[in-house]
């Protein structure tokens, strides 16, 4: 049914390109089967079909970044102290994205080059995110973000946060492109960036954005801001529930 | 079918939450002990967050541990009276516990200290029992051996404030269960447990209680313990997950209906022999975890 509809709003999306792009403009027109995510009860991660229009030749490619709210994560190092593993390090990424997800028509590096790539940001290698220790000691110095880097993204991969593979993108004609977006089941709330970059030579033609608006939904958001505004008539709520429950399968079992 | 929990901020699936709760309900309710030291790990080996883990099945094992009560209650296998002291003391230790608890989880070690906490007190606790019920099976093979006295008299029954338990036949201090239900509060807050596999062994050996009011005592002490833990982290930190307790608890009250009539069936021995094997099993998993080098030295928390 998504798809239907998504189909046929591709081609309306590709006739609008067509007949009201200037064909020298460069313009990329893309949209969301879905814009709103409910983390609700029965979330467990879900599929969006990002779709749109692009006045291109058939030889562009299109990248895709889906980047997750701005969130720190804290990086931890373990060392071997008196025969057992422990944490001896801990660094804070600063912002840095909650998911980080890209889609390509091509392999990366036959789309654009390194330098390009880097100005842009684009893998999770060339993001520039700030590093701080946890407990900034006075006199000593910053840790090296690019000396940790890699370890972190292999980290947030098996998070299943920052997908290592590049997805793929669909381009037909040069004018119509589809994507599927993947989020995982351990998404977190808040408002999620999608670039689309159109690229032509090796260099970006054109770009666009929108957006994935994730939010707890339904009994998950009620039991969140209970839980938050409430905290004290939350566990009183939650000992009640507990000792009714208990009393309660004592008393049945009893009869049974 | 998966569901998503708000507080830990997962997703898992209904299957897992039902079998853990049944599964370790049975356990509890066979050996009295609320479960918790089995529970917690459990939840944290499939991705809840330590802090979430600890809070939330100090919730769980207020349920399971009034279902377990209620069954001792119907036999008379309750001291009140020993319970209330402990009870009191365990206020005061748990209150303790969340505090120390939210200390440590800005230092950053939590993680370290409560499988630290476990390596040490299931080792030592799962040992002694393992070594004792080993000697009572043996004896109770010999028929005509001598019986061990109810309980050995030393410095401790010197202390002040005597009073007498007498569902437990006892004449001792006060302080003595008081600052053992401190002690055990404070773990208990600490390791996200109710403490019964501590308190059930410090009631035989340091109490000398006899063994039939021990389980009902301890659950009805651990009710007040993990009231307490869970009203405080509600407060504090948050971290209770309602949701997860909620269904955890489901298949745990029924779970820990079929334990306590199939712990009617066993020896109290036996009972104790098998326990101790259960905590020694999660002490070597633990120890062994923390000896092994990891597979990867880094790893990431999201911070919010």
């Amino acid at each position: 049914m998504i798809r239907a509809v998504a189909i046929y709003m591709l081609t309306i999306c590709g006739m609008l390109a067509a007949s009201l792009v200037p064909s020298h403009a460069g313009r990329v027109v893309a949209d969301l089967s879905q814009s709103n995510v409910s983390l609700s009860s029965g979330f467990h991660g879900t599929e969006l079909l990002l779709f749109g229009a692009v006045d291109g030749r058939e030889t562009d490619d299109i990248i895709v970044v889906v980047s997750g709210p701005p969130t720190d994560v804290a990086q931890r190092r373990k060392a071997q102290v008196g025969g057992i593993w422990i944490n001896v390090e801990t660094n804070i990424w600063k912002d840095a994205p909650s998911l980080y997800q890209i889609l390509a028509t091509r392999p990366l590096a036959d789309i654009a080059n390194v330098d390009t790539l880097g100005q842009l940001q684009i893998g999770a290698d060339k993001l520039k995110l700030q590093l701080q220790p946890e407990k900034p000691q006075p006199g000593s110095e910053k840790p090296d973000a690019g000396k940790f880097l890699q370890s972190f993204a292999r980290n947030m991969a098996s998070t299943g946060l920052w997908p290592a593979e590049v997805g793929s993108v669909k381009l037909t004609d040069g004018a119509l492109f589809r994507a599927d977006v993947q989020l995982p089941a351990n998404v977190i709330s808040g408002i999620y960036d999608v670039r689309i970059l159109q690229f032509r030579d090796g260099v970006v033609f054109s770009e666009s954005q929108t957006n994935i608006y994730i939010k707890k939904g339904g009994l998950s958001a009620m039991i969140y801001n209970f839980a938050h505004d409430y905290s004290l008539f939350y566990g009183l709520f939650a000992i009640a529930f507990a000792v009714a429950a208990g009393w309660l399968a004592a008393a049945a079992f009893r009869r049974g | 079918m998966y569901i998503y929990l708000p507080i830990a901020e997962i997703s898992m699936h209904i299957g897992i939450i039902f079998g853990l709760g049944g599964g370790v309900g049975f356990l509890s309710g066979l050996f009295g002990v609320g479960g918790g030291f089995l529970m917690t790990p459990l939840l944290i080996f499939f991705g809840v967050p330590p802090a979430v883990a600890v809070a939330t099945e100090a919730n769980q094992i207020v349920a399971s541990s009034v279902s377990g009560v209620l069954a001792h209650m119907r036999r008379g296998n309750v001291d009140f009276k020993m319970g209330g002291i402990l009870l009191a003391g365990g206020v005061v230790g748990s209150s303790l516990g969340v505090m120390l608890f939210k200390y440590l989880r800005d230092m950053g070690q939590i993680d370290l200290v409560i499988k630290l906490s476990y390596v040490v007190f299931l080792g030592i606790i799962g040992g002694l029992m393992l070594l004792e019920s080993v000697r009572a099976i043996l004896r109770s093979r010999r028929p005509g051996a001598p019986r061990r006295k109810l309980h050995q008299h030393n410095w401790l029954h010197g202390l002040p404030l005597k009073m007498r338990f007498r569902r437990s036949k006892l004449y001792i201090s006060a302080l003595l269960p008081l600052a053992i239900g401190a002690f055990v509060g404070l773990l208990a807050a600490i390791m996200g447990v109710g403490g019964g596999f501590i308190m059930v062994p410090a009631m035989i050996y340091l109490l000398g209680m006899p063994t039939s009011v021990v389980v009902g005592t301890s659950l009805f002490q651990i009710i007040f313990v993990t009231a307490n833990v869970t009203l405080l982290q509600s407060v504090q930190t948050q971290t209770v997950d309602f949701m997860l307790a909620g269904l955890l608890l489901f298949g745990a009250v029924i779970g820990a209906q079929f334990g306590t009539r199939a712990g009617a069936l066993l020896r109290g021995e036996q009972l104790r022999g098998l326990l101790a094997l259960m905590v020694l099993a999660v002490c070597l998993k633990l120890a062994f975890d923390l000896a092994m080098q990891p597979s990867d030295l880094f790893s990431v928390e999201l911070l919010k």
